[in-house]
């Protein structure tokens, strides 16, 4: 088959597209998930997209291809192409353009034999004219209906189809801005694809932009959250070799502003507990039924969130490990004592004395504060957890570090 | 649904196409560079002989069409959910935008639906009057590419006035605040929004327009060891960066960075936080840096 650049399924090209871009050191014989024939399409299609962004480099293992983006230069997500290449048949972009043309105003009304008479009219002067029967058209004005396009309405026993009212659009500032800050920004990229060109305002400072392909998945959470439904969650996990399904409630979004992940934390109810599934592992989502107690799981949510550093969950709500310790900072390094403020989520923070301030928290998991913590390296004077285990690692983890830049005498290459 | 030919790049470059059929004066070129600024790279390809041989009956071989109107679509319900979704966001206030049109529309998302939970806890207030007072006059500034004066409190809160050409104005969700990234200022090129007391439109001359100073890009290496899940931790936490990854042996891999040396403290900070997982190679400024922490962190009696 011709090599085509637009995609049916988004799935596969997601999961090329986040190896080529969050990781891009795999060379052709390593995606062997798929074949190769498989692999050069995918390849092409994404060179096809983003081949700005697109880099090769020769390593005695073969090519290996990678997306090096830096996000705070560009001014969109490149990434958002990739939702811009649905395929689709000769007779639905001919069918589209011609309908809007004859409903050309929302003051036009027809009945769907008068739009499949006119369709034929459009067509009459090509040769071998195409031809559209009477349920290809109802059937496309029914999906146009239902994306929110066309209005239906039925005046006795007859149905009058007529487009949607035009609405106006914010300004292209609001579009540049939220398109990029907030979730399912791709939707504003699609509004945006309306406008003029124009003078682009804003730039974006650790900004994540692979959530850009996880889009579907949330914008269908999303829509189930709204109806306080569940959802039934295929997920493939990192370490799984088939994938799994999960009824749960989606009750909320956590996002990550320091590593992009994004989180469908949700109630499951065929284990009643509370659990935080990854967006990027969730390979499809289907909407059921409303969930009567949605309301209340959220608040039971609200609570737990308190003892939350990250993701982790337990099962029994009180189930929450202790950590403290101490940092001691300067006369003139008064933002070392801001930073704690500002960074301690569910923690406390305590003023010791003009140089030295203690944090504690109480959180479900402790080992998901060891990366913050190591950030203040150099100035932590104590430090306990309730979890033993953990403070063994997180002592050794630093007297590691020594060795591995040569402060304890001996090998500076060592892990 | 998300993915749909609607929001497509060939619908967009198809009804481009058409308008300038419509107008009376579409030609090859003309389809060719349309295509080219609308589609992707192989797309006058596909685009334009499915056109001229009739696949899609919508213009004729002498690139006339029977579309008689200008081709436009209204919003769909998804990206009118969408915009609603926007109206609801705390940072709107930022903007002129009059969202009425959506009334009785449900939002795709409400604010309680989403929780950054590492975002910083300090970020700009975007419900003071001055802050959006002073936003939109610098969104304005920078649009229309004029120079203000302003008076910002510097870090030790004391108040200094600055003449400068606005550039642009960057956002970090992560410490949700707004930045102006400008020129002309001997303070240096960025002022946190948050800072800034007051600006008006400067009519002077005393201003240097140059454009905002190149960045200076610093290329970090790094050695990433794979345990604890390591590599998979640090390639996302880096994602943002232009970066380059190569496998060194099994379980070890190469990383290369290319960070902007304004930002170097913070550079320092996110690699000490993976621990022993990563090492810093070059350059050996930075590599000091990270010494001189733990040397420090030695003295601290920690072990």
């Amino acid at each position: 088959m011709a090599f085509n650049e637009l995609i049916k399924n988004f799935s596969r090209i997601r999961d090329y597209m986040r190896e080529f871009y969050v990781y891009g050191f795999k060379s052709r014989d390593e995606y062997d998930k798929k074949s190769a024939r498989s692999y050069d399409d995918e390849r092409r299609r994404i060179e096809s997209w983003l081949g700005d962004y697109m880099s090769f480099r020769t390593t005695p293992d073969g090519k290996n291809v990678f997306l090096s983006i830096d996000s705070r230069l560009t001014r969109h997500d490149p990434l958002y192409a990739a939702w811009k290449a649905c395929s689709f048949t000769d007779g639905d972009i001919t069918l589209h353009f011609i309908l809007f043309d004859i409903l050309h105003s929302s003051d036009v009304s027809l009945t769907l034999k008068e739009i499949t008479e006119k369709i034929d009219g459009y067509l009459s002067g090509f040769n071998e004219p195409k031809t559209f029967d009477e349920s290809t058209v109802r059937k496309k004005l029914k999906e146009y209906a239902n994306d929110g396009l066309i209005v239906a309405a039925k005046h006795g026993k007859t149905v009058f189809y007529r487009r949607e009212s035009d609405t106006p659009l914010p300004s292209s500032d609001v579009l540049d801005f939220f398109s990029e800050a907030a979730p399912c920004g791709v939707i504003g990229s699609f509004l945006l694809d309306k406008v003029k060109p124009h003078k682009e305002c804003f730039a974006f400072k650790h900004h994540y932009i692979t959530n850009a392909l996880d889009s579907d998945i949330l914008c269908t959470a999303f829509c189930a959250m709204q109806e306080k439904r569940t959802v039934v969650i295929k997920n493939l996990g990192k370490r799984d070799s088939e994938p799994a399904f999960f009824k749960a409630v989606p009750l909320r979004i956590f996002i990550s502003t320091q590593n992009g992940r994004q989180y469908l934390v949700g109630y499951r109810t065929d284990q009643s507990k509370f659990s935080a599934f990854r967006l990027d592992y969730i390979l499809d989502i289907e909407i059921g039924e409303v969930y009567k107690n949605f309301d209340a799981l959220r608040e039971k949510l609200e609570r737990i969130q308190k003892h939350m550093w990250g993701v982790t969950l337990r099962r029994n709500e009180n189930d929450t490990e202790h950590v403290e310790f101490t940092v001691t900072f300067g006369d003139n390094e008064e933002y070392i004592y801001r930073r704690l403020l500002r960074e301690k989520r569910c923690g406390t923070v305590e003023r010791i004395d003009k140089n030295t301030a203690k944090f504690s928290a109480d959180v479900y998991d402790c080992a998901e504060m060891k990366p913050w913590i190591r950030t203040f390296i150099c100035r932590i004077t104590d430090i306990k957890f309730s979890n033993k285990d953990l403070e063994r690692e997180f002592l050794s983890d630093i007297h590691s570090m020594y060795e591995m830049y040569g402060l304890e005498g001996g090998d500076d290459d060592a892990v | 649904m998300l993915f749909s030919e609607l929001y497509s790049a060939y619908y967009n470059a198809v009804a481009k196409i058409l308008a300038c059929a419509v107008r009376g004066d579409l030609n090859e070129s003309e389809m060719q560079k349309i295509v080219s600024e609308n589609a992707f790279s192989e797309s006058v390809l596909t685009v334009i002989p499915a056109l001229k041989n009739g696949e899609w009956q919508l213009v004729t071989g002498d690139l006339r069409t029977p579309i008689e109107h200008m081709p436009t679509m209204p919003l769909t319900l998804l990206q009118k959910r969408w915009l609603k979704a926007v109206s609801l966001d705390k940072r709107i206030k930022l903007f002129d935008a009059d969202f009425g049109f959506l009334e009785g529309v449900e939002p795709l998302f409400k604010p309680d639906d989403i929780y950054a939970f590492d975002a910083y806890s300090d970020g700009d207030d975007y419900e003071s009057e001055t802050y959006i007072q002073n936003f939109k006059l610098i969104l304005d500034a920078v649009k229309n590419r004029y120079p203000i004066k302003m008076e910002v409190k510097n870090r030790h809160g004391t108040a200094v006035q600055m003449n400068v050409v606005p550039e642009y104005i960057e956002y970090s969700e992560k410490d949700d605040k707004f930045r102006l990234i400008t020129s002309g200022c001997s303070y240096g090129g960025t002022v946190n929004i948050g800072r800034v007391v007051s600006a008006k439109r400067y009519y002077g001359s005393s201003v240097n327009i140059r454009g905002s100073e190149p960045r200076k890009p610093r290329r970090l290496v790094l050695e990433v060891y794979n345990k604890r899940n390591a590599l998979e931790r640090v390639m996302l936490h880096f994602a943002h960066f232009e970066k380059k990854a190569e496998k060194v042996d099994d379980g070890k891999y190469r990383v290369e960075i290319f960070y902007d040396v304004s930002d170097e403290t913070e550079m320092v900070i996110r690699v000490l936080s993976f621990g022993p997982m990563i090492k810093a190679l070059a350059p050996m400024g930075f590599v000091k840096l990270i010494r001189e922490r733990l040397e420090k962190q030695k003295m601290c009696g920690l072990w």
